[in-house]
């Protein structure tokens, strides 16, 4: 019975829906694990999803042991929840029964000969670069590479020749597949895909880039994995399909389990603080308006990260800030200037235009020392390379070298700090492309040749991107003489995954280049005329900045030079003083999440961090986010958020139709979403969907990581990205709440129209609260179902600590 | 929170490891090359010396970096305490004098490094790994015990010196067998082929103790035959399978690297490659070579490991392409590799005329000299003076390092016996020379991707333990 094709990719794309895609750590993206689950309630799906991928689904009892103790979870709200489902036995004495009831894990080394061959084929044929003699045939695809190589595996089953293995991939499926009915064919699929989800996730997201430069070389799809494994499977005698039928747990999804319920109750006791902690502050605030003109605005990445040093910003002066995503909806390419392309705009997103970096006119001599400087680095490495892997040069290499090295591990273990300080000198002697490069905001037709992408924007775009940022921040008058765009970027040597420390809004990159390309456009006297027409009227001697933000070490560098800024020197010169100031101030805040080795020092021990090879806490990253309020400054400018809360600028008066709204609970709402799942499962289960520890990491094929000696390839954010120790949990794994300050009509109406955003809410992936201004500031909720309550509805007792 | 000893001893055993640096420093500055005994049990020589240098440093490195490294981890005092034994462990058997109780040091340098290998307790692949590498030191253990059984049965001495002074200028069968064993011990401890087994599969270690792993413990295969070289070299038949075993798993390590996808175990067949090059040394008869690579070669592969973390960068696939080779690069090439050799030769005393066994390290450095000078010759994004420049500039100061750390060994080896005793040489060492020749040619002009079953031979037998392969995410439920 011939398979018909079509047929075939259907039953496959259905079944890698499971699936979530996992992204290479080079561009690290914070998605879901669960993502191919979303339309099923979350304790359903959590419950699939551990017969699948044996993941846990609700955090650890030690971990609610430590929220307990903390006075994190409010016993009344605990209490009540409990007995509603008839529980009443004291907090305490359900700790000791879930840890009790906690299953150990298996310790006997499971060998799996049909999963391990195919890692080993897998890492062979995804490698981006690690190896120098790579896997022959790649370029014919896996299933075609494979094919080629099976006469020779004695690790497989035998195979004489690759004749004797079915010719194509649709000959590979009918082999197999005839034997059973095609109503089996997706259960068959979904087996074999979950048995190595990481290694699947990222073929299922490498299948997906349509010019990911790999992947136009060496073509994979999860068709190919599926060919080679029930190929394999078969005739190595394996089961093909799997034992029986899906069984559902007997009455799993109506029988309350205990963790579900305490987990609840401390996601309510976080949101109640807080919902209470911003209605106070709505009371407070209602009358005062900002009307004077500041010094200066500061807009930041709504990474929970920038709120805490907002805060102390504004402290200092004159300031105000706003919240907006860190690719500044600019949705572009960023070729730096070394020539490598990245893509800098959320996952979501596709990029419409290629930015370049190029030496500005002025700056060509230092673009040519720089570049000498380069060409000898690039020589040195190249070099050093070459000699490593050569099979004669090797042996004189390493006693050549070896004194220097030795060296070498000296400075970077025992001197990290005066590391830090040595590459400030060296950047300050040979300035980078970030001092002498601009990028082509404007457009260059003649470089479109180079790739798929058009360089630089038309003159539309810019006041698009321009105007959509105002409208979306709410924000058409009262423009101080500076303005500053601050993108965000980590600072962290030998960190495979410093990818997702950086901006999750660039991809995984540092934001600045997106900043500069706004900031230059809100520059452009044409498009401040277009904006105008439009009712946006930023005064002529406003100046935009660009910036970036050193999340690491929290230091801001402005990308100006104050003296050749007209007017605004002083301004800018201040400004500087200040973030200084509020970087001093942010760092002490931020060291005593950490074991610091110099607590009275905070700057210093934040440098060190950002300098230490042996570091393997740099940051937290975005570790605690709980929270993403929609709402002006105002609202949140006098409450402390512990650096937990997503802050988008957003002014219900500006808006009164909803689009703004409706973009920004399209856009960064649920790419907080992803982010916050992504934590939430890592930290609930690190091994099934986190990656393990660094200590015991290995990168492989340089696009992710193993555990120890390898195996399937591991996913989501390390233990030291969420744990303080192996033990104690830093971020707290509470799903994300967000609150609109909105009329309730307009955020119901956009969820009318947004499916997926309602399926959201009502699956419980997050909550949803809306302040509305038009009923006094009322909070209400959004329940599962549709149905907004008003908050008092489950107020409870004062939170108290518990002992 | 972690117990008070889990805070107390990282930073305790940290400060006593460079504190017992900054004694062996001190002590070599005023004693260096001095011997010292304590009865039949120690005896302090160059060997101790230079070891306890190194290995006191090395392991102080390893110490600081995992204070930031392992921070927060389970059982602290338990990985700083077996790495601290550790260290004392390799200096007492530097030291020892008595056979006894160098085979019992030895047998429990094995046994806390396979600990350390299975440090995370409830990772069942990692307990595999470290079970693996445990049998393959008792059985390196018991080879030893032998090896020492019969040495000291042969001269009635139960002292390594004195049996050495026994067995030396009076070969006979027996002291032949002990050889043999000797070198078999150290090849599983080098983790030579076909001992590599062990090392391919420790990467369930915590990245600190594989930086301490490559660039520490292997070398006491290197230690084993500096100290008992008068026995192996009193056999020419041992040296030539010295040679025989350096050579393959020098050959074979660097094959294997070609294939490797990841970092780590990209790392241990270079370090299986590195230790068959410092065996190759000691069959070669120079032993002071060897101790001298050993250490380079500690400190080049703890660097890389402890930079694991740095290999995530953007690539491309690239064409691979054999540039033509040029006549002007080919002479500038040739011409440095042998001004390379000379110097190298100068510099460290080894014979180019009339040949003998140095001369084979001799064309090693060479070959190192010609691959570089290619490189940089090729780079024709410089420009060609600095370039031309840049070649004596790299060449001078590296032989030139090198020499110095060289000299500075041997003069501290100085009165060990049989330091350094050029061979003549064999159809065998020929052969060696000539099938490194010959591999460097074909990895250059890719001869070697025109046959799928070398690369699919090469990828399988270097693949760790089927049981320490964490195929199944869920078992890993390390923490």
């Amino acid at each position: 019975m011939p398979i018909k094709r079509s047929v075939l990719r259907a039953r496959i794309e259905n079944a890698g829906e499971v699936i979530g895609s996992l992204w290479p750590l080079r561009t690290f993206n914070a998605a879901n694990p669960l993502a191919g689950f979303e339309d099923q309630p979350f304790d359903q799906a959590v419950d699939r999803a551990r017969k699948l991928f044996g993941g846990r689904p609700y955090p650890r009892p030690a971990t609610f042991r430590q929220a307990w103790e903390n006075g994190e979870i409010n016993p009344a709200l605990l209490t009540r929840r409990l007995e509603a489902h008839g529980i009443t036995d004291p907090p305490a004495a359900l700790l000791g029964r879930m840890a009790a009831d906690d299953p150990p894990g298996d310790t006997s080394p499971a060998d799996e000969p049909l999963d391990r061959l195919m890692t080993k084929w897998l890492a062979a044929f995804l490698d981006q670069g690690q190896a120098d003699w790579p896997m022959p045939n790649r370029e014919e695809g896996f299933y075609a590479a494979w094919r080629s190589v099976a006469p020779y595996d004695h690790d497989g089953p035998p195979v004489d020749s690759p004749s004797d293995l079915p010719p194509t991939l649709l000959d590979a499926f009918e082999n197999v597949l005839t034997a059973y009915p095609e109503g089996q064919w997706e259960s068959i699929f979904v087996q074999h895909l979950a048995a190595l989800p990481g290694w699947v996730g990222f073929i299922k997201w490498r299948a997906q880039q349509d010019d990911h430069p790999w992947q136009a070389a060496y073509p994979i799809s999860l068709a190919d994995y599926l060919a080679v494994r029930l190929t394999l499977a078969k005739r190595m005698d394996r089961a093909i399909a799997p034992d029986d039928a899906e069984e559902l747990p007997a009455n799993g999804t109506t029988r309350p389990r205990l963790p579900a319920l305490w987990l609840r109750a401390w996601e309510e006791s976080y949101r109640r603080r807080l919902l209470d902690d911003l209605s106070a502050a709505a009371d407070a605030s209602g009358a005062d308006e900002d009307d004077e003109r500041p010094a200066a605005q500061m807009v930041f990445c709504i990474d929970v990260r920038s709120e805490v040093l907002r805060r102390h910003l504004e402290a200092t002066g004159p300031y105000q800030t706003f919240g907006y995503a860190g690719f500044f909806g600019v949705p572009m390419q960023h070729e730096r200037y070394d020539g490598v392309r990245v893509k800098s705009c959320p996952p979501i997103v596709n990029p419409r235009h290629r930015i370049a970096e190029r030496p500005a006119p002025d700056r060509e001599t230092q673009a040519a020392t720089y570049d000498g400087w380069r060409r000898w680095g690039e020589a040195g490495r190249s070099l050093v390379k070459t000699l490593k892997h050569n099979v004669a040069a090797a042996f004189g290499f390493v006693e050549g070298s070896g004194g220097v090295f030795g060296a070498a591990l000296a400075a970077r273990t025992l001197l990290p700090s005066a590391l830090f300080r040595a590459t400030d000198v060296a950047d300050a002697r040979v300035p980078g492309p970030d001092h002498f490069c601009a990028p082509t905001v404007d457009r260059v037709p003649e470089a479109d040749a180079e790739g798929p992408l058009p360089v630089g924007l038309s003159p539309e775009a810019k006041v698009t991107y321009a105007e959509a940022a105002f409208r979306l921040m709410g924000w058409t008058d009262t423009f101080a003489p500076v303005v500053v765009f601050t993108g965000h970027g980590c600072q962290t040597p030998n960190n495979p995954y410093k990818a997702s420390l950086d901006c999750g809004a660039c991809a995984g990159n540092p934001g600045g280049p997106n900043a500069r390309v706004l900031a230059a456009i809100c520059n452009d006297p044409d498009v401040r005329e277009a904006l105008r027409e439009r009712g946006i009227d930023i005064p002529d001697d406003t100046t935009f900045v660009a910036g970036q933000h050193n999340t690491t070490t929290d230091e801001v560098t402005l990308f100006v030079d104050p003296d050749e800024v007209e007017g605004a020197s002083d301004t800018i010169r201040r400004l500087q003083a200040d973030l200084e100031t509020a970087q001093a101030e942010t760092a002490a805040e931020r060291v005593e999440h950490f074991r610091a080795d110099r607590p009275d020092a905070p700057v210093d021990e934040v440098q060190r961090r950002a300098a230490d090879w042996a570091e393997t806490r740099p940051e937290w990253g975005l570790a605690g986010n709980a929270a993403f309020i929609v709402a002006p400054r105002r609202l949140t400018r006098d409450l402390n958020l512990n650096g937990r809360c997503f802050l988008h600028a957003y002014d219900w008066r500006t808006d009164a139709d909803g689009t703004a709204l409706e973009n920004i609970m399209t856009g960064p709402m649920v790419v907080g979403e992803w982010i916050n799942t992504q934590y939430y499962f890592s930290t609930v289960d690190n091994a099934a969907y986190g990656s393990g520890s660094k200590v015991t990491q290995n990168v492989e094929g340089k696009v992710g990581v193993v555990q120890g000696n390898g195996g399937d390839l591991m996913s989501g954010l390390p233990l030291q990205s969420l744990r303080t120790d192996d033990v104690h949990v830093q971020h707290r794994p509470l799903r994300l709440l967000t609150l609109i300050q909105a009329p309730m009509g307009r955020v119901d109406a956009i969820l009318e129209r947004q499916n997926t955003l309602a399926q959201l809410l009502d699956n419980e992936w997050m909550a949803l609260a809306v302040m509305d201004p038009e009923q006094d500031n009322t909070i209400l909720r959004y329940r599962p179902g549709g149905e907004w309550t008003p908050d008092a509805a489950e107020s409870a007792a004062p939170a108290s600590a518990a002992g | 929170m972690p117990s008070r000893a889990d805070t107390r001893v990282p930073p305790l055993c940290t400060w006593g490891m460079w504190g017992l640096f900054v004694l062996v420093l001190l002590g070599v500055g005023v004693w260096g090359g001095g011997e010292w005994t304590a009865g039949s049990l120690l005896r302090v020589d160059g060997l101790t010396q230079v070891m306890a240098l190194v290995t006191t440093f090395v392991s102080g490195i390893v110490h600081s970096f995992s204070r930031r490294y392992m921070a927060g981890a389970h059982r602290l005092r338990g990985f700083y305490g077996r790495l601290f034994g550790l260290t004392l462990i390799v200096l007492g058997l530097t030291a020892a004098n008595h056979l006894a109780l160098f085979v019992g040091l030895w047998a429990a340098m094995g046994w806390v490094l396979a600990d350390l290998i299975g440090h995370v307790r409830h990772w069942p692949q990692a307990q595999a790994a470290a079970q693996r590498a445990r049998y393959a030191f008792l059985g390196g253990s018991v080879l030893l015990a032998g090896a020492a059984a019969l040495l000291a049965w042969q001269t009635g001495t139960s002292t390594i010196s004195g049996s050495l002074g026994a067995v030396e200028g009076r070969p006979g069968p027996i002291a032949g067998v002990a050889g043999g064993l000797l070198v078999l011990t150290a090849m599983v401890q080098s983790a030579l082929v076909p001992f590599q087994g062990w090392l391919l599969s420790s990467m369930t270690a915590p990245t600190p103790v594989s930086a301490f792993m490559h660039a520490g413990l292997v070398n006491a295969g290197g230690v084993l035959i500096a100290r008992f070289a008068p026995v192996l070299f009193a056999e020419p038949a041992v040296m030539l399978v010295l040679v025989a075993a350096g050579g393959i798993s020098a050959l074979l390590g660097q094959a294997w690297m070609l294939v490797q996808t990841n970092v780590k175990r990209q790392l241990g067949c270079s370090t299986v490659a590195q230790m068959g090059f410092m065996v190759l040394q000691g069959g070669l008869g120079f032993v002071a070579a060897a101790v001298t690579h050993l250490i380079l070669h500690g400190f080049y592969k703890a660097y890389l490991f402890l930079a694991a973390g740095s290999v995530v960068e953007p690539t491309r696939p690239s064409k691979r392409t054999t540039p033509r080779p040029g006549l002007l690069s080919g002479l500038v090439s040739l011409g440095a590799a042998a001004a390379g050799g000379l110097l190298f030769a100068t510099l460290t005393g080894k014979s180019i005329l009339p040949l003998n066994s140095g001369t084979l390290l001799v064309l090693f450095v060479g070959l190192a000299v010609l691959h570089a000078t290619r490189a940089v010759v090729r780079r024709s994004a410089l420009s060609a003076t600095p370039r031309l420049w840049a070649v004596p500039a790299l060449l001078l100061p590296t032989i030139g390092l090198y020499a110095t750390v060289y000299n500075g060994v041997k003069g501290l080896l100085g009165p060990l016996p049989a330091a350094s005793a050029p061979t003549e040489l064999t159809a065998l060492h020929w052969t060696i020379a000539g099938i490194f020749l010959l591999a460097y040619v074909a990895l250059e002009r890719g001869w070697h991707r025109a046959s799928t079953r070398l690369y699919v031979t090469l990828l399988n037998t270097s693949q760790p333990l089927p049981r320490t392969v964490l195929t199944q995410r869920d078992q890993y439920h390390a923490h």
